[in-house]
């Protein structure tokens, strides 16, 4: 994976918000992958992702007045994702809420949108142990390469508070990765 | 723009307190994920991902291209701080001058000096929480401890200034002071609101409440001004009551902006 390196991302954003279309171009193409691990991570599927994806797009196009030039661009972008990602959440609990159970699924006429692989299902059940506060944080700083900093201002939270979810989640894992754990997952497969 | 390569910031977290084989073992799966999640679609495992369409960023470049144009970006930090503590200071010393300004020459020079400054610094903690509230990744929200601090210093506050616990007309006094501090604090509420929303709000719990705590301690502020009434148990009643009943209602509303939204 690539850290993109944050005063180009910072120059990007600022030609966005000057509506220059090759800067605006640059800055999706830039930083779409470092938001589709962020929810991959969480998400069912990698499609459901990438609508997380273009939904926090459209919000970042809406809120781009907000972000003031010379300061961090991912921590402004990793704030609105989040939110996204907690919007899309409260409206599928709504949804299913509100749906009627039936005894046996019907059988869909779409095609099946494929699940992850096996690597990426062992991921996800070493992930399950973690709370989502503790999952979130370490997806940012661990595969969205963010700093503490960076995690801090995006989650609006401190920097030790960060510090600290992610030390929890390391334990965590740490035994769910220990031989006959909680993830299921054969040590030597990680 | 130059990527800084093939790279995790992998300790930031506290190295002294992990096991260094673990930290590795649970850093390798997370970046063999990461590599695997950036993957273009058609080296996917599953080949039905070269059916589709369209990817996000494409999607997403497409609208937002045809609907590019230049912005202003908004005021630093500070600045809308300075408009929310505007809003709190003039509309409190607006409604005080047209109820007529009663209590302040009521309060004795040290009253005065007591409660004013204090009113004005929890208004300007207020209005950063606010001005936070009006960008992503503005900075940490105000919590429980900030809100309980900036409304419990009210009461401990008068306690000391104030002499009175006699409850005869305790209600026949206070009713019209709620009212009057409500009447304020909803316009001040509102008038949060409408600048909140020139930013882009992501929570409008935290908004509501912050919002909600401003306007009460307008409508604080302006009783402290207009109310002669200078019973102890009358100002921790039904003063410091305007912060809190504005306060709730602030973040209810928010909460249920933030359901709408959803």
């Amino acid at each position: 994976m690539s850290v993109v390196s944050a005063p180009g991302l910072e120059a990007l954003m600022a030609g966005y918000q000057r509506a220059d279309e090759e800067a605006a171009t640059a800055l999706i193409e830039t930083v779409s992958p470092l938001l589709l691990r962020f929810f991959w991570m969480r998400a069912v599927n990698r499609r459901y992702a990438e609508d997380l994806v273009q939904d926090t797009w459209m919000r970042v196009h809406k809120a781009r007045h907000t972000y003031r030039p010379g300061e961090p661009v991912l921590p402004w972008i990793f704030a609105i994702a989040r939110h996204a990602g907690l919007d899309n959440y409260r409206k599928a609990r709504r949804v299913e809420d509100r749906e009627t159970q039936v005894e046996t699924l019907p059988e869909l006429a779409s095609a099946k949108v494929p699940d992850r692989g096996d690597l990426d299902a062992d991921i996800q059940a070493i992930l399950g142990v973690l709370p989502d506060s503790q999952r979130e944080v370490l997806v940012m700083l661990k595969v969205s390469g963010m700093s503490l900093e960076e995690v801090a201002r995006a989650t609006s939270s401190s920097v030790g508070s960060v510090k600290q979810k992610a030390h929890r989640a390391y334990l965590k894992l740490r035994e769910a990765l220990a031989p006959g754990g909680k993830s299921g997952v054969r040590p030597n497969e990680a | 723009m130059k990527p800084n390569g093939p790279e995790i910031r992998t300790n930031d977290i506290d190295p002294d307190k992990m096991d260094s084989k673990d930290t590795q073992k649970i850093d390798r799966l997370l970046e063999e994920f990461a590599a695997r999640a950036i993957a273009p679609v058609d080296a996917m495992p599953d080949a039905q991902f070269d059916a589709m369409p369209d990817s996000p960023a494409l999607a997403a470049r497409r609208a937002i291209l045809a609907d590019l144009r230049p912005v202003r970006p908004l005021p630093a930090a500070g600045t809308l701080m300075l408009g929310f503590l505007g809003l709190f200071a003039s509309l409190a010393a607006l409604s005080a001058a047209i109820l007529g300004p009663h209590g302040f020459p009521a309060l004795s020079p040290a009253q005065r000096a007591a409660i004013f400054p204090t009113l004005l610094a929890a208004a300007a903690a207020w209005a950063v929480a606010c001005s936070r509230q009006m960008r992503p990744a503005g900075g940490a929200r105000f919590g429980a401890p900030a809100l309980l601090a900036s409304i419990g210093v009210f009461p401990a506050l008068f306690a000391l200034l104030f002499r009175g616990y006699g409850v005869l007309n305790l209600v026949p006094q206070g009713i019209p002071c709620l009212l009057a501090g409500m009447g304020v604090a909803i316009p001040a509420g509102l008038a949060a609101v409408w600048l909140l929303r020139r930013g882009f709000v992501l929570d409008w719990s935290a908004a509501g409440l912050a919002a909600g705590v401003l306007a009460g301690l307008t409508g604080l502020a302006m009783l402290e001004l207009h109310c002669p009434n200078l019973k102890a148990i009358h100002v921790l009643v039904w003063h410091v009551a305007v912060v809190a009943l504005s306060a709730a209602l602030g973040y209810g509303v928010g909460r249920i902006a933030d359901a709408r939204s959803a």
